[in-house]
């Protein structure tokens, strides 16, 4: 059966997750920074053998089931506390970014289109996973999904270093960072890592924050699909399912569980052994995060690209932590 | 006999599984765990 070539690569996240659990409870080392360093040294020291990738590869799978668990210990109450002034920033950030990269990239920094475009929707929504659902909506070349996902994901591994360290300094609330690394930092796997590893509470408002920035994901990729339509560079057609197509549907999942937990259907012993599940699977899913973090790879991403995300990334950092301090 | 029949409903449920979208198998480990932890009973230590 099929089924056996997951188990290698299986053991070795399980492995890896006991070994971050381990570390912390010796070292004090956050048990979630310590399984995506001990997936980049595996990467990229012997690298993944061929037998475990398959089961190292379904990392993806483990984070969007435990944020799916996250959603029992949330209540729509607690939610709503601050939900209208997030929800402003979700949606302002995110915009303010993707024109700034369009103009910088195509103005300044002298990108073809198509790449700036790709820069653009990593940068404002969802990382790599917006790149890939861009680039399939205008027909980008694949050197220029490569290069823009590579760019994504260099400033994946420097954010994820970073945001905790400045978080501390500024002495953030656990609302604040959470909103702060939610809306600015690009892809969901290390947003998640950082706000748990800042605090519970800061990785609940992350996660949610960055879910809620996904979820815009559908709308941007039929706007691109529109506009390079209609300015006669594509052919692409476009139809409302892509809207559909693109949802992230492990966000159901999530809002489901938290009306349950709002209805008062999980006791405080069920609700105990829920966060548990979700957090045994964070640290599984990000040691396999850790293995997609290739040094070699990050090293040819391309200086122009570099700096217009360097620039899009300070830009939306800058704005949103002016506007959580303000508002949150 | 009933071994096969085990292994027959297995096998369907594996191919309905490869079926789903990965988002959808998220959502299905989820309700899986939540199931285990409330019907069942299931207490996930740290």
């Amino acid at each position: 059966m099929s089924l056996r070539r997951f188990l290698p690569g299986l053991l070795v996240l399980c492995l890896g997750a006991v070994l971050a659990r381990g570390v912390e409870s010796v070292a004090g080392i956050n048990h979630l920074l310590v399984a995506i360093a001990a997936g980049v040294v595996l990467a990229n020291t012997v690298g993944v053998p061929d037998r475990l990738a398959p089961g190292i590869g379904t990392h993806k799978l483990w984070l969007g089931a435990g944020i799916v668990l996250m959603g029992a210990s949330l209540t729509l109450e607690t939610i709503l506390e601050v939900g209208g002034v997030v929800l402003a920033i979700v949606i302002g950030v995110p915009a303010a970014t993707l024109v700034a990269v369009e103009l910088l990239s195509r103005t300044v920094a002298g990108l073809s289109d198509r790449l700036g475009s790709l820069l653009a929707a990593g940068s404002s929504v969802c990382g790599v996973s917006a790149i890939v659902a861009v680039a399939g909506a205008i027909h980008a070349r694949e050197h220029q999904i490569a290069y823009a996902a590579a760019t994504i994901l260099l400033f994946d591994a420097v954010t994820i270093v970073v945001y905790p360290i400045v978080g501390e300094l500024l002495s953030l609330s656990d609302v604040a960072f959470g909103v702060w690394a939610g809306v600015s930092m690009f892809s969901t796997g290390p947003v998640v890592a950082v706000g748990f590893a800042y605090s519970e509470a800061a990785g609940q408002w992350a996660t949610m924050t960055k879910l809620a920035r996904n979820a815009l994901i559908g709308l941007v990729v039929v706007a691109y699909a529109s506009y390079y339509a209609r300015s006669g560079t594509d052919t692409s057609e476009f139809s409302p399912r892509v809207l559909w197509d693109e949802f992230p549907k492990f966000v159901l999942g999530f809002l489901g569980l938290v009306a349950l937990s709002s209805v008062g259907v999980f006791s405080s012993g069920q609700q105990a052994s829920l966060e548990n599940a979700y957090s045994w699977l964070f640290v599984l899913a990000f040691v396999g995060l850790g293995t997609e973090i290739r040094l070699a790879e990050l090293r040819s991403t391309g200086a122009m690209p570099v700096l217009v995300v360097l620039t899009a990334l300070v830009f939306a950092s800058g704005l949103s932590l002016a506007a959580v301090t303000a508002f949150v | 006999m009933s071994f096969d029949r085990w292994r027959v409903g297995l096998a369907a449920v594996y191919s309905r599984w490869r079926a789903l979208e990965r988002d959808w198998q998220s959502v299905a480990v989820g309700a899986a765990i939540v199931v285990a932890t409330v019907a069942l009973e299931i207490r996930v230590p740290w």
